[in-house]
C-alpha cells in the first residue's frame, strides 16, 4: 500500500507540474483527489489494510491527499499569473483609435505658449482691432509724411475710407505697434503687456511671403529701463518656443518707431551657429525687431520721454512656427487645409 | 547694394590681413546689414585665358572648329568652338574642366567636363561673354561671338580673375538696413563708417577749385527744393568707352558701362552717393533754370517716358522748356547724345520728399531718384564734382571748364543736440567716461563739448538731414560705437499690483480649446476677405459690407461681414479629402456701420466684432445626429468655458439655413448667434457635392463669462436613485421641449421625479401615421428613504398621465 501510495503521489506531482491551463489542472485534481480520484479510492480501500498498520497508512494518505491539494492550489496560482484574456496570438501591433481628433492652429498654439510664460511675468493680452486709420498705423508710429516705410508696408485700404486726411482713411493693420500706442493711451504706465494679431501687406504671396500673417508684440514701459532689459524679453520668447536657452544678439537696426533701433538674430538651430544655407552662412537668422520706443510714439501715448522708456520686440508668429516644425510655405497657415492642420496636436 | 572692397580701399587704408568676414560682422552689428560677403574670383574658378595656335576644320560639323589652344605652361588642348570670330593669336576664355558656365548665357550654371562633341574630344570651351557672366561688361556685338581678350596681354593660362581684374570682394549691404542713413549710400560714405568704426584715416578728397571766370548762369527759382546746383559746362569731350578699370567698378556694383561720359557720372554717385547728369551743352538753349514744371507741361524723358508734368514736379529747363526731371531722370533731347563733344555736368542736391514724390507719381524710380529721397547733405557736391573733374581730366586730357556756375542759397544747418549725461548713462544701463563718450562720436565727426552734466553735441552736416535731430539718436550712436555687445541682458525689475484677470481674454482661449479639444474640431484660418462666389451664395446681401480699394484679386474685395462664406469654402477645399469634419474660426467680422472713436475723436472706426463660427460637414452621418453634435457642442459650451448658458429660440431664420433646421442662439434676451442646417440651393451654390453642414455663429464680444466657477456641490444621493424608461406615442408636431416642459416644468409632474431625459426619437413601420415614439428616462428617488417598487410606479403613473393630458402623449403598447 506504502508503495502505492507513493506512486500515485509521484504520478500527481507529474501531472500537476505538466498541467498547461486550468482546466488541465482541474481534471487533475478530479483524477486523484476528486470523489472519484485514485486517492479516494485508496481511502476506502483503508479499512481493508491490516490494523497494525492502518493508522500509519490512514496518516500518509491524508498527508499525500494534502499535499497533493496543496500542489493543486500553488499550480493554479502559477497558471492565474500566466494566463491571459485572451488567446496567445493577440495583435499588439494593431494600431490604436485616434481620442477626438481636434487641434488648435499652430500659430494659435504658439501664441498661447507665449501668452502663458509673459502672463507669469505680469504681462497682460491685449487685443485690437484689425481696421485702423492712418493715423494710428503711421502718424502716432513716427512714420513722417511720405516716408518710404509708409508704402515699404504696402497697406489694405479700405474702399471709400481710402482719401483724405490720415485720420479718415482706414486700412487693414499693416503691423500691431499702432494697436500698442492705443493701449497706452487708455492705461497707466507702468505698461507690461504683450499683444497678438493678424496683419495685412498688399503684396504678392510666394513661400515665404503672405498677405495675411501674424505678428507678435511684447512691450514694457516704465521709468529707468535700459535697452538692454529688451534682451530678457527676447530670451524669453525663444527659450519658450525651442525648449532651452538660445544664444541671440542685437544689432543696430531701423525703425521709425523706435530710437535705438534694433534688428535681433537668434543662433540658427539647423547648424548651432555653424553656417549653413539656411541662415546664409552667417550662423544667425534674423528673428525680429526691436528696440526702445521713439520718444514721439511715447509722447502720442500721452507719455513724457523725459521721464518713460520702454523696450519692444515684434516678433513673426508664422516665421517662428515655421522654425519650430519646419514648414516651408507659409501660405499653408490660411489654406485651411485640414490635411496640414491635423498634424498639429 | 553692392560695394566693392577694392574701391572702398580707394579712401581708408584698410589693412591688408583685414578678416574680411570680422569687417563683415562688425558692420553688421553696428552699423548696416552685410547680407553677402562674395570673393568675386570664385566665379572665375578654373577659367583662364588661352591663346589659339591653330584653327582647324571639326570634321564631323560644319558649323564647329576645332582649336588648338595654349592655356599655359606649354600645354595645348584641343577644344570644339562654334565661335564665329575665332582667330589665330587670339586670346580667348578657356573654361577648363571644373568652371561653371551657362550656356548661351542662360538657364541653371553647368559645371565643364571633358567631353566629346560631335566625336572629337575637348578640352572645356571657349566662351563667350555671357556664358562666364561677363555679357554685360563685354556686351557681344552677335550671336555665337567669342569674347575676344586680345587687349589684355596677359600669357596664356593666366587665371581670368587676374587677367580682367577681378580679384574682388563685394559685399552686398540690406537696402532697407540704410534707409535711415543717406551718408552711406556710396563707398565713400562706407569708407567713411569703417575708418570710424576701426580708428583709421579716412582720404579726404582734394575739392575742385574753378579757374574759370565766365557768365555762365544757373538760376534756381525754388531753393527749398533745389538748395544747391552746380553747373560746369566743357568741351573737348568725345563719346568713347571708358577706361577699362572704370567699366570694370562700375559693372562689379552692378551697372551697366555705357560710354565714358555716361560712366564717370555713374561712378561719381557710386562713389559719393551724390547722383550727377551730363548734359548735351549743345541741345541747352540760353541757361538753366531749376523750377517747378508748369500743370500739363511735357517732358520727354531718356527712357522713351512721356511724362505730362504738375506743379509739385522741380524740372532743369532751359529757354524751351524742361529738360530733365530733376533728380530722376534726364531728356531724351538734351541727354549725352553718339555726337556729343560739349556737355554740361550738374552736381546738385534735391529735397528729398519731393523728389519721391515725382518718381512715384510716374512711377519712374531710378537709381538717381532713390539716392535722392534719402536726404543727402548740399556739402556732398563738394566731392562729387571733385571726383567728377578729376575723371574728366584723366579721361579727356584735352578738356576745357568753358563756364562755373554755383548755386548754394540753402545753406545746412549742422545738428546741435544736448544730452543729459546721467540720463544717457540710465538708458545705457552703464557707466562710460566722458573720454570714452567723446572719443566714440568723435570718430563718427561729431564735435563734443562736455560741461557738467551736459553734453553739447554737434553732428556732422553728412549726419544732418534728419538722421540725428533728438538726444535718443546720439545715444544710439554712443552704444552701437560701444557695440552693442558689449551690453549685459539687465533683468527688469516690476512691482506687481495684483494677478492678472481677464476674463474677456480668457474665455475666448477656454472656448477654443473647448472646441478643439473637447469637441475634436480643428481650427483653421482664413483670410479676412470673402470669395464673391461665397458671398453670394451663403450672405445673400452685401449691403454694408465694406471692401477693399486694391484687393488681392477682382473676386476678393469683399472684407468679411461673418465667418461663415469663408468656412464653407473650407468645406469645399476638404471635401476632397474627407467626408466628416468639424472646423472652426475665431476673428473679427466689419460692418460699414455703427462707427465710432473710442480711442480719438478725430477718428472714426466701423463696426468690428469677434465671431467665433463653425461647420460640421459630414458625408456618413444623418442630419438628426449631425444636428445633435453640432447643438450638444453649444449646449454644453458654457459649461466648460465658465459663462453664462445658451438658450435656442426659432425668431428669424438665416438665410442661409435649411427652412425646419435652424435656431437662434440666446445668452438672456441677447441674440448671440444661430446655428442651422446648410440648405441645399446654398450648399449647391458654394460647390458642396455631398456633405450635409451645420454651421453656428455667434458673437463672442456678447458672451458673459461668469466671475468664478459657480456650479454648486450637491450631496451625493443618500437613497439609491432609479432610472425608468418609458416610450410613448406622440404627435409628430409635439417637441421634445413640449414633453419635458410638461413633466419638468413649473408644474412638475411627480415630486420624486428629479429628472427626465431625452434617449431617443423614433418613426417607422410600427408608429401610426402622424405619430413618433419617444423614449423618455426617468430619474426617480427619495431625499428620505429607498423607494419601494409600487411608489416608483406611481410616480411614472404620474408622469404619464401627466403627458398624457398636457402633450397627448400615449403609452406604447406591444
Amino acid at each position: 500500500m506504502k508503495e502505492k501510495i507513493n506512486s500515485i503521489f509521484e504520478e500527481a506531482k507529474a501531472k500537476i507540474s505538466s498541467a498547461a491551463n486550468e482546466s488541465e489542472l482541474q481534471n487533475v485534481k478530479t483524477a486523484f483527489v476528486g470523489k472519484q480520484g485514485s486517492l479516494s479510492l485508496l481511502m476506502k480501500e483503508l479499512p481493508k489494510v491490516d490494523v497494525s498498520l492502518r493508522p500509519e497508512m490512514g496518516k500518509l494518505l491524508n498527508q499525500v491527499k494534502n499535499q497533493v491539494t496543496e500542489l493543486i492550489d500553488t499550480k493554479r496560482t502559477e497558471l492565474k499569473l500566466k494566463a491571459s484574456e485572451v488567446s496567445a496570438d493577440f495583435d499588439c501591433s494593431v494600431p490604436g483609435l485616434l481620442p477626438q481628433a481636434g487641434g488648435l492652429h499652430p500659430i494659435t498654439q504658439m501664441c498661447y505658449d507665449l501668452n502663458d510664460a509673459f502672463r507669469s511675468m505680469g504681462f497682460e493680452v491685449f487685443q485690437e482691432d484689425d481696421i485702423t486709420s492712418e493715423m494710428y498705423a503711421f502718424d502716432k508710429l513716427n512714420f513722417p509724411d511720405n516716408h518710404p516705410a509708409r508704402e515699404s508696408m504696402d497697406t489694405y485700404w479700405i474702399e471709400g475710407h481710402d482719401s483724405g486726411s490720415t485720420n479718415e482713411k482706414l486700412c487693414l493693420r499693416p503691423h500691431l505697434t499702432g494697436g500698442s500706442v492705443r493701449y497706452m493711451q487708455t492705461h497707466k504706465p507702468p505698461y507690461r503687456f504683450v499683444y497678438p494679431g493678424r496683419v495685412y501687406r498688399n503684396e504678392t504671396t510666394d513661400a515665404h511671403h503672405e498677405r495675411a500673417f501674424f505678428q507678435y508684440e511684447a512691450l514694457i514701459v516704465d521709468k529707468d529701463i535700459t535697452f538692454t532689459s529688451g534682451k530678457v524679453l527676447i530670451q524669453t520668447i525663444l527659450s519658450k518656443v525651442f525648449g532651452r536657452e538660445v544664444p541671440v544678439r542685437m544689432r543696430s537696426g531701423f525703425f521709425p518707431f523706435v530710437e535705438p533701433g534694433f534688428e535681433i538674430d537668434m543662433e540658427c538651430q539647423v547648424c548651432g551657429g555653424k553656417g549653413c544655407s539656411v541662415c546664409k552662412h552667417v550662423g544667425w537668422i534674423e528673428v525680429m525687431p526691436g528696440g526702445s520706443p521713439h520718444p514721439n510714439v511715447l509722447r502720442a501715448a500721452g507719455l513724457d520721454p523725459d521721464e518713460y522708456t520702454g523696450f519692444y520686440v515684434n516678433i513673426g508668429l508664422d516665421r517662428l512656427v515655421m522654425m519650430r516644425y519646419g514648414v516651408d510655405d507659409v501660405r499653408l497657415f490660411h489654406s485651411a487645409d485640414l490635411r496640414f492642420l491635423k498634424q498639429f496636436r | 547694394m553692392k560695394l566693392s572692397l577694392s574701391w572702398i580701399k580707394d579712401y581708408v587704408n584698410l589693412p591688408e590681413d583685414t578678416d574680411l568676414k570680422q569687417l563683415a560682422y562688425d558692420l553688421t552689428m553696428d552699423t548696416v546689414e552685410v547680407e553677402d560677403v562674395e570673393y568675386m574670383a570664385r566665379r572665375f574658378d578654373n577659367m583662364v585665358v588661352g591663346i589659339i595656335e591653330a584653327i582647324e576644320p571639326h570634321p564631323n560639323a560644319d558649323k564647329l572648329r576645332v582649336c588648338k589652344v595654349d592655356i599655359g605652361d606649354g600645354e595645348i588642348k584641343d577644344i570644339v568652338c562654334g565661335g564665329i570670330n575665332l582667330e589665330v593669336g587670339m586670346r580667348v576664355a578657356v573654361s577648363c574642366p571644373g568652371a561653371v558656365v551657362r550656356w548661351h548665357g542662360e538657364g541653371e550654371p553647368v559645371v565643364i567636363k571633358n567631353s566629346k562633341l560631335r566625336g572629337v574630344a575637348s578640352y572645356g570651351m571657349i566662351c563667350a561673354s555671357d556664358e562666364i557672366g561677363l555679357g554685360d561688361l563685354f556686351p557681344a556685338n552677335e550671336e555665337a561671338e567669342i569674347l575676344d581678350l586680345s587687349a589684355f596681354e596677359v600669357p596664356a593660362g593666366t587665371p581670368i580673375s587676374d587677367a580682367l581684374d577681378l580679384n574682388d570682394v563685394i559685399l552686398e549691404i540690406d537696402n532697407k538696413s540704410m534707409t535711415n542713413r543717406p551718408d552711406l549710400w556710396g563707398h565713400y560714405g562706407i569708407a567713411r563708417e569703417i575708418a570710424a568704426l576701426y580708428n583709421l584715416p579716412l582720404k579726404e578728397i582734394t575739392p575742385f577749385v574753378p579757374d574759370v571766370a565766365s557768365d555762365f548762369n544757373v538760376d534756381i527759382e525754388d531753393t527749398d527744393r533745389c538748395p544747391r546746383y552746380i553747373g560746369v559746362s566743357m568741351t573737348g569731350v568725345s563719346v568713347k568707352p571708358a577706361p577699362y578699370q572704370m567699366q570694370n567698378r562700375i559693372w562689379k556694383v552692378g551697372m551697366r558701362p555705357i560710354n565714358a561720359l555716361v560712366d564717370i557720372t555713374n561712378y561719381v554717385m557710386l562713389a559719393t552717393g551724390n547722383p550727377t547728369h551730363a548734359f548735351d551743352a549743345t541741345q541747352i538753349s540760353d541757361h538753366i533754370v531749376v523750377r517747378r514744371a508748369a500743370e500739363n507741361e511735357k517732358l520727354l524723358l531718356l527712357n522713351d517716358k512721356e511724362l505730362e508734368l504738375c506743379n509739385d514736379d522741380l524740372v532743369i529747363t532751359d529757354a524751351e522748356g524742361p529738360v530733365a526731371l530733376a533728380g530722376v531722370m534726364g531728356g531724351a533731347k538734351d541727354s549725352i547724345l553718339p555726337t556729343t563733344e560739349q556737355v554740361i555736368l550738374e552736381v546738385a542736391n534735391f529735397e528729398s520728399t519731393g523728389i519721391r514724390r515725382t518718381a512715384l507719381r510716374y512711377d519712374n524710380r531710378t537709381e538717381a531718384s532713390s539716392r535722392y529721397e534719402k536726404a543727402i547733405d548740399p556739402e556732398r557736391c563738394d566731392q562729387a564734382l571733385a571726383l567728377s573733374m578729376q575723371y574728366f581730366k584723366e579721361i579727356y586730357p584735352e578738356v576745357q571748364v568753358t563756364g562755373f556756375c554755383d548755386k548754394y542759397e540753402k545753406k545746412l544747418d549742422r545738428a546741435q543736440i544736448d544730452v543729459s549725461l546721467t540720463w544717457l548713462e540710465k538708458r545705457l544701463g552703464k557707466h562710460l567716461t566722458n573720454d570714452e563718450i567723446e572719443n566714440k562720436l568723435g570718430l563718427l565727426g561729431f564735435d563734443v563739448t562736455i560741461d557738467g552734466d551736459n553734453m553739447h553735441v554737434v553732428a556732422p552736416t553728412w549726419r544732418s538731414t534728419g538722421d540725428i535731430s533728438i538726444k535718443d539718436d546720439v545715444m544710439e550712436e554712443v552704444a552701437r560705437m560701444y557695440g552693442y555687445d558689449n551690453f549685459e541682458a539687465t533683468p527688469f525689475t516690476t512691482s506687481f499690483e495684483g494677478a492678472i484677470n481677464q476674463k474677456d481674454i480668457d474665455l475666448v482661449r477656454n472656448i477654443k480649446e473647448y472646441l478643439a479639444i473637447r469637441c475634436g474640431m480643428q481650427e483653421v484660418y482664413t483670410y479676412p476677405w470673402m470669395n464673391d462666389t461665397f458671398v453670394n451664395a451663403v450672405l445673400q446681401n452685401t449691403d454694408g459690407v465694406l471692401k477693399l480699394s486694391t484687393p488681392p484679386a477682382p473676386n476678393l474685395s469683399y472684407i468679411r461681414s461673418s465667418l461663415l462664406p469663408n468656412l464653407c469654402e473650407a468645406v469645399v477645399k476638404n471635401e476632397r479629402y474627407f467626408d466628416d469634419f468639424s472646423i472652426f474660426e475665431e476673428a473679427q467680422v466689419f460692418y460699414d456701420r455703427d462707427y465710432s472713436s473710442p480711442y480719438d475723436a478725430t477718428e472714426s472706426l466701423p463696426s468690428q466684432k469677434r465671431k467665433i463660427a463653425a461647420a460640421f460637414a459630414t458625408g456618413t452621418k444623418k442630419i438628426d445626429v449631425l444636428f445633435r453634435e453640432a447643438k450638444g457642442v453649444l449646449e454644453y459650451m458654457s459649461r466648460y468655458t465658465h459663462m453664462e448658458e445658451f438658450t435656442f429660440k426659432k425668431v428669424e431664420k438665416p438665410v442661409w439655413a435649411d427652412n425646419v433646421v435652424w435656431m437662434n442662439i440666446f445668452v438672456g434676451d441677447d441674440c448671440i448667434g444661430e446655428m442651422g442646417l446648410l440648405s441645399k440651393k446654398v450648399s449647391m451654390d458654394c460647390g458642396i457635392k455631398n456633405l450635409s453642414v451645420i454651421l453656428f455663429e455667434i458673437d463672442s464680444t456678447m458672451l458673459k463669462p461668469l466671475i468664478s466657477r459657480t456650479n454648486k456641490f450637491e450631496h451625493l444621493a443618500e437613497y439609491p436613485e432609479t432610472d425608468y424608461d418609458v416610450s410613448m406615442l406622440f404627435d409628430v408636431n409635439t417637441t421634445w421641449a413640449d414633453i419635458y416642459d410638461a413633466i419638468m416644468g413649473p408644474k412638475k409632474a411627480a415630486a420624486l421625479l428629479k429628472d427626465a431625459a431625452f434617449v431617443d426619437e423614433y418613426r417607422g413601420k410600427q408608429i401610426p401615421a402622424g405619430k413618433k415614439s419617444v423614449t423618455i428616462r426617468l430619474t426617480i428617488g427619495s431625499e428620505e428613504k429607498t423607494l419601494t417598487s409600487q411608489e416608483i410606479e406611481k410616480v411614472a403613473g404620474q408622469v404619464l398621465s401627466k403627458l398624457g393630458k398636457k402633450v397627448g402623449g400615449e403609452l406604447r403598447t406591444q
